[in-house]
């Protein structure tokens, strides 16, 4: 491709459009890796936080049931008792449960779901520690007994109670684990921004600098060329700085300087011609 | 066309409106009618063109012309 003066803006040109898109895509890729990562701490974030705080409520839910269960049992009979409270009970550890499942699901770091899987182990153990105590506080047990398996009922309670809280800070951890990505990925993309504007700065300049300099050289040496041939000096050299139109408008001018020359030189020797045919008529 | 309007062809684009009158006085040079030029005489004749073209123009470009109007 011959690099005519267009050819040469063309490129300069295109060059820098391609500089703007990539500094719009890198925009572009900003923007949507943000709302991205804003999405997914909406979702995640938000949804293993609400799992956290019903975890918690159907948990206390699950004790007070328990604890009315013994605490009512002789008054209402342990059939109706059951019914009202244990069964209720059984119904809120199911819900726990349930919900601890979809959270491990959720979790989006092992760490995370190792805690949420915790809540599942720890609620195994309260159910086993309930039915204990349930057992424990049929007739014909032994006040030992008795104490004991309310003990572990209570210390089964207050460890789910506590792994549920763990849970819930979990929850926490991984929205401020998304604002943290939001965080770095803004950053990132205003130093990548930055980044290319100054490279596309530079460049731009260069390439302004260097077309300018391919345009003004030749165009400089060609004035210098005309002025010193209207004065009469026909002793200077035409240089072709580039291939382009003023590299052709050079070549003219050579061949103009040329003929000139030639004509001038003719005119000389014709006069010498003359003077010395004259002179020798004399 | 004959060979001399072919050499003064190639030429012009180095000598431009005194090509004609250029290339006239080398045949004079060469002693040889411009009607008469064959291509046998394109070696002696460019030679004469550099020569001359040397005086109004770069040793690089006369002889630059030189090898285009040998090349015939």
């Amino acid at each position: 491709m011959k690099m005519t003066i267009t050819n040469k803006l063309l490129l300069g040109f295109g060059g820098l459009l391609l500089l703007t898109a990539v500094i719009a895509g890198i925009g572009i890729y900003a923007v949507s890796n943000l709302r991205h990562s804003a999405q997914e701490t909406t979702r995640i974030g938000a949804r293993l936080n609400s799992i956290s705080v019903e975890i918690q409520v159907h948990n206390l839910e699950a004790q007070r049931k328990a604890t009315s269960y013994f605490l009512q049992k002789a008054a209402l009979g342990e059939e109706n008792a059951r019914a009202t409270y244990l069964d209720e009970a059984t119904f809120e550890v199911h819900e726990i449960q349930s919900l601890a499942s979809k959270a491990v699901q959720l979790a989006p770091s092992p760490e995370v779901k190792a805690k949420f899987k915790r809540i599942d182990t720890a609620l195994h153990e309260y159910e086993q520690a309930l039915d204990k105590a349930v057992a424990a506080s049929q007739p014909n047990q032994s006040a030992k007994e008795v104490q004991d398996a309310m003990a572990s009922y209570d210390a089964a309670g207050e460890s789910l109670h506590e792994t549920a809280e763990d849970g819930e800070i979990a929850g926490h951890d991984v929205a401020q684990q998304f604002q943290d990505e939001i965080e770095r990925t803004s950053k990132r993309s205003v130093g990548l921004a930055i980044g290319f504007s100054i490279v596309g700065l530079v460049l731009a300049l260069s390439t302004s600098f260097a077309l300018a300099r391919a345009i003004l050289v030749p165009v400089r040496h060609l004035r210098e060329v005309a002025e010193n041939v209207s004065l009469g000096n026909l002793d200077i050299s035409v240089h072709r700085h580039s291939s382009d139109e003023i590299g052709d408008l050079a070549d003219s001018f050579q061949r103009m300087v040329t003929a000139v020359k030639f004509f001038r030189m003719e005119a000389e020797t014709a006069q010498a011609d003359a003077a010395s045919a004259g002179g020798g008529s004399r | 066309m004959s060979v001399f309007s072919q050499a003064c062809d190639k030429a012009r684009p180095f000598l431009g409106p005194a090509t004609e009158k250029f290339m006239e006085r080398q045949c004079k040079l060469l002693k040889v009618d411009q009607a008469e030029i064959t291509k046998e005489h394109l070696v002696k004749l460019a030679w004469y063109v550099k020569s001359s073209a040397s005086l109004i123009m770069d040793a690089a470009q006369a002889e630059k012309l030189e090898k285009t109007i040998a090349a015939g």
